[in-house]
């Protein structure tokens, strides 16, 4: 008997030193913790490499201080790793990143203003009626095997394979001005010139577009479309590409890694004349989510990581102690935003797509606004995003360059919602319910897609302060495939809360958002036969911004009207913009030439970064 | 010849089995409301048309028995067509399913050749501290779910630093020598096989010290203990072979199981197998990813069940005079 009750009592201590074990005390969090990685660590003196002409070769010279060369890099890409290293197949962001290492482009973004700046083009220069653009290229670079890069392969590439329709046809597309391409044509071995219909801004910014060398692309050109789709495909051997970038590709491991290795082709040097880069690798670790991606920066097999709001705290408090540092970006690309459908037409069964009880409601400024004041942004910034957020009242996002910034931010004010609904009639009784001034109970449906657990989280948090004016919300997460499809093509929604990752350079690349015949144009979407029936005065006045702002090609004539588009959305409230979240990057110590900025990311200047 | 014929048969019934699962899986995914385009739908730099061309593409346009049709027709051909990324389904199955059985293998190895001698010997010391004691761990091994110890387990390899965490191989593979190779591989595999070893030694040292319970228990083993033969061969010779015989039913399914059964301990520790791959392709509604893992997962589960049977033909007489 005392043998059986030793025995129980042993299994008991080995479970309670295994649960003791477990424990590890939690970090108290503290909430001012999370505001102090601010935005002053972000480098505002970088100076991009400037040109420079040694010996009859075009390079760039980096104007960072001089660094040592090898070590390595390594970096993760979540999900299941890239599907192509073909740059014009790319339909991931993956892949994209894989492609955007190898290949340069003719032109590339400036990290911290946003303009254009030359990489394989010397320079470009636009005809004064912005029709034509001249574009130099540098002398005497090569690519990986030792050909050099001239205007063949520029024409080629935007001739024979962009405008050509070969590969992913999304730039070719948005090219289509009138219905018409723009030309181009080879001048000189060093020099090309696109001609455009009629001035088209978003024009310059495609030039960073990569460029592909006629020699290895040509071949694969002729087998046809459906050959160019599988060319370059992941099986391809590495030693196969010809490529242009600082790093090319070494091994590609399936599910695991990829690794790049510098190129000794490349086209910029550092103050000293030596060729850049200074790093001997790049690997990218395929992860699979984020919670790897942690803990393999945790174990250092990572040295870069992007990190989301909650973890933010604790890396703080590790980092006096560990050999990382965190650095602001600013509020990052994506827009979170509560939209209502304003949908007044019917199908083709003549049934209305939104019942028109609520369609009287959502058509009405006065109930839009109540609910924009209705919504606490900032309590959703504290408790969703842990603080690592910025409240969001405009289309564009926070960083953007066309940011319109008289739109001035508001807190929740549920006196002035309950002003502007009692305006249009609206009352409660005495149980605090809201009914319309037909009787009718205000109650309506808010989807949003199932397993995003930081919307589902605004879901809840948006029902709740609308539940403080008595109206009733029904928030349904709901499977993404669903979603959407109610979203584009059955149009069956109240209310939904989304997100868009927008571009912070090019306020054109959401036309499809904002058009009224845009493939996207949710909150008062068409079917193609509709095409712009019912159009509302407001939106024509949006579609007017959005079609100009695209057809002048100075920045402050652009400005001028992206700035009206925003006052728009501001105004009318079709989309009611939640908040962005802001992105906090950790970098190991030993890196040097770190630079990061909120448009370029963090490793923007690859080809600089050095390690001891 | 009876065996020959008998096993013609079952190979014969399983192609109807073959078509009704690969039916009910194709029409299964494609009712479900799962878009393959819904991300390219609501990207806003994507035009109508790369979306029309892509539905073509994938065949997204025409009626669904038409599309089962060209996949079936294919499939019949050997060829299993392509991802919805334009990638060969048969080379990215190709890349993966050397790690998993890599994995799987090991593990079959190892808990077979641990689990069922400490099956017997549980049995024979049976109530005995050492039976007891295996109990215990058996049992917290059958009850820890593997997703949650894999994580614990890659948890304490943060904190200890002395495995990787997950992956099969170092960044620098590519530049070791056979034995660096060697060791790289081992040092990576050690967690995920620790983990499933654990999870299937348990279920099969249980089930082994049963079926061994159950024959010591019999009248034939009595006797043969009353005619005076060592235990030895009691055990060994007269008991064991009885025993084995409901562990080869179960040895089929652990075949089913070598392509699939890991796939979510393969998940937590990011292993480059089949399980991240088809995860994938499931979420994302890629049709004939979808569809050629569910096939091969069907195979090697018709294929498992016809080895049991046939090596039980050969262990058991009873089965062969009634076959």
């Amino acid at each position: 008997m005392t043998r059986r009750v030793f025995r129980v009592l042993l299994c008991l201590a080995v479970v309670a030193l295994i649960c003791k074990a477990c424990i590890v005390r939690d970090i108290p969090i503290k909430s001012e913790q999370t505001q102090s990685v601010n935005q002053s660590n972000l480098s505002l003196n970088y100076t991009p490499p400037q040109n420079i002409n040694i010996d009859g070769v075009d390079y760039l010279e980096s104007q960072s201080p001089i660094g040592t060369f090898g070590g390595t890099l390594v970096n993760s890409t979540i999900g299941e790793g890239p599907k192509t290293f073909n740059p014009f197949n790319c339909k991931d962001n993956t892949s994209s990143i894989m492609a955007g290492t190898m290949y340069d482009g003719l032109v590339t973004t400036h990290p911290i203003t946003g303009e254009p700046i030359p990489k394989l083009a010397k320079s470009f220069s636009i005809s004064p009626d912005g029709k034509v653009y001249t574009i130099n290229l540098r002398k005497g670079i090569k690519w990986t095997d030792g050909k050099e890069i001239t205007a063949d392969d520029v024409f080629f590439t935007w001739n024979n394979i962009i405008f050509a329709g070969y590969g992913d046809t999304s730039t070719r597309d948005s090219l289509y001005i009138n219905g018409e391409l723009p030309k181009v044509r080879k001048i000189d071995k060093y020099t090309v010139n696109f001609t455009l219909p009629q001035p088209y801004a978003p024009f310059l910014r495609m030039l960073s577009t990569a460029i592909a060398p006629k020699h290895a692309f040509a071949p694969a050109v002729q087998k046809g479309k459906k050959y160019f789709d599988s060319f370059l495909s992941t099986n391809t051997k590495p030693q196969d590409f010809v490529t242009s970038g600082a790093f090319k590709l070494k091994e590609y491991v399936p599910a695991q890694r990829v690794v790049f290795e510098r190129n000794p082709n490349y086209y910029e040097i550092n103050k000293k004349g030596e060729k850049l880069p200074y790093l001997d690798k790049l690997i990218y670790l395929i992860v699979g989510d984020l919670n790897n991606q942690v803990l393999k920066f945790e174990a250092k097999e990572l040295d870069i990581i992007s990190l989301q709001g909650s973890k933010v705290a604790r890396y703080k408090s590790l980092e006096p102690h560990s050999d990382f540092k965190l650095y602001n970006l600013g509020p990052d690309t994506g827009t979170m935003y509560l939209s209502l459908n304003l949908n007044n037409r019917k199908d083709n069964k003549g049934k209305y797509y939104v019942e028109p009880i609520k369609q009287k409601w959502f058509s009405d400024l006065n109930f839009r606004r109540a609910i924009d004041f209705a919504i606490d942004r900032k309590n959703m910034v504290l408790n969703i995003a842990n603080g690592i957020g910025e409240p969001l009242f405009t289309p564009e996002s926070l960083n953007s360059i066309y940011l319109n910034k008289n739109l001035k931010p508001y807190d929740k004010n549920i006196t002035k919602s309950k002003e502007l609904l009692k305006k249009s009639g609206f009352y409660t009784d005495k149980k605090g319910r809201l009914f319309d001034k037909d009787g009718n109970r205000v109650e309506f449906n808010l989807y949003t897609n199932a397993g995003n657990t930081e919307r589902e989280a605004i879901g809840v948090m948006i029902k709740q302060d609308l539940e403080d004016l008595g109206m009733k919300v029904n928030f349904k997460p709901i499977e993404f495939n669903s979603l959407v499809n109610k979203l584009v093509s059955t149009f069956d929604w109240d209310m939904v809360i989304m997100g868009l990752t927008g571009s912070p350079l090019e306020p054109n690349g959401g036309k499809n958002v904002w058009l009224s015949d845009g493939r996207l144009h949710m909150f008062n979407m068409r079917t193609e036969e509709e095409g712009k029936a019912g159009l509302l005065t407001w939106e024509k006045e949006l579609d007017e911004m959005m079609n100009k702002g695209a057809l002048v090609t100075k920045f402050e004539d652009r400005k001028k009207y992206y700035d009206k588009y925003q006052e728009i959305i501001y105004t009318q409230k079709p989309m009611i913009y939640i908040y962005s979240p802001i992105s906090i990057v950790a970098v190991r110590n030993k890196f040097k030439n770190i630079y990061p900025t909120s448009l370029g990311g963090v490793i923007h200047n690859i080809e600089e970064i050095w390690t001891h | 010849m009876d065996t020959l014929k008998y096993i013609i048969k079952r190979i014969l019934q399983t192609i109807p089995l073959l078509i009704v699962v690969s039916l009910i899986s194709f029409f299964i995914i494609r009712l479900s409301p799962v878009d393959p385009l819904a991300e390219l739908k609501l990207n806003p730099s994507v035009s109508p048309e790369t979306v029309r061309i892509e539905s073509q593409r994938l065949g997204l346009d025409k009626p669904i028995i038409i599309q089962y049709g060209k996949w079936a027709k294919s499939f019949v051909m050997g060829d299993l067509g392509v991802t919805s990324t334009g990638e060969k389904v048969s080379q990215k199955l190709k890349e993966r399913i050397p790690n998993t059985l890599l994995l799987t293998t090991i593990v079959i190895l190892l808990t077979w050749l641990v689990g069922v001698p400490l099956g017997i010997i549980a049995a024979v010391r049976w109530k005995t501290s050492f039976d007891r004691i295996l109990t215990v761990f058996t049992s917290i091994g059958m009850a820890i779910p593997s997703f949650f110890f894999a994580v614990l387990l890659l948890m304490f390899a943060v904190k200890t630093g002395w495995f990787p965490i997950g992956g099969l191989t170092s960044p620098n593979f590519a530049e070791m020598s056979f034995g660096g190779k060697f060791w790289d591989i081992t040092h990576h595999l050690i967690l995920p096989v620790f983990v499933l070893f654990t999870i299937s030694l348990a279920g099969l040292q249980r089930q082994m010290r049963a079926n061994m319970l159950d024959v010591l228990d019999s009248d034939y083993v009595k006797f043969a203990r009353a005619k005076g033969l060592s235990e030895n061969i009691v055990i060994y010779k007269h008991a064991l072979r009885n025993a084995v015989n409901p562990m080869i039913t179960l040895l089929g399914f652990e075949f089913a199981g070598l392509l699939s059964g890991a796939a979510l301990t393969e998940y937590v520790f990011q292993y480059p197998g089949l399980g991240r791959l088809i995860l994938e392709a499931v979420l994302k509604s890629d049709i004939n990813l979808v569809m050629a893992s569910l096939m091969m997962g069907a195979i090697m589960l018709v294929t498992g069940n016809l080895i049991a049977d046939i090596l039980l033909i050969i262990t058991d007489p009873r089965i062969r005079s009634k076959s």
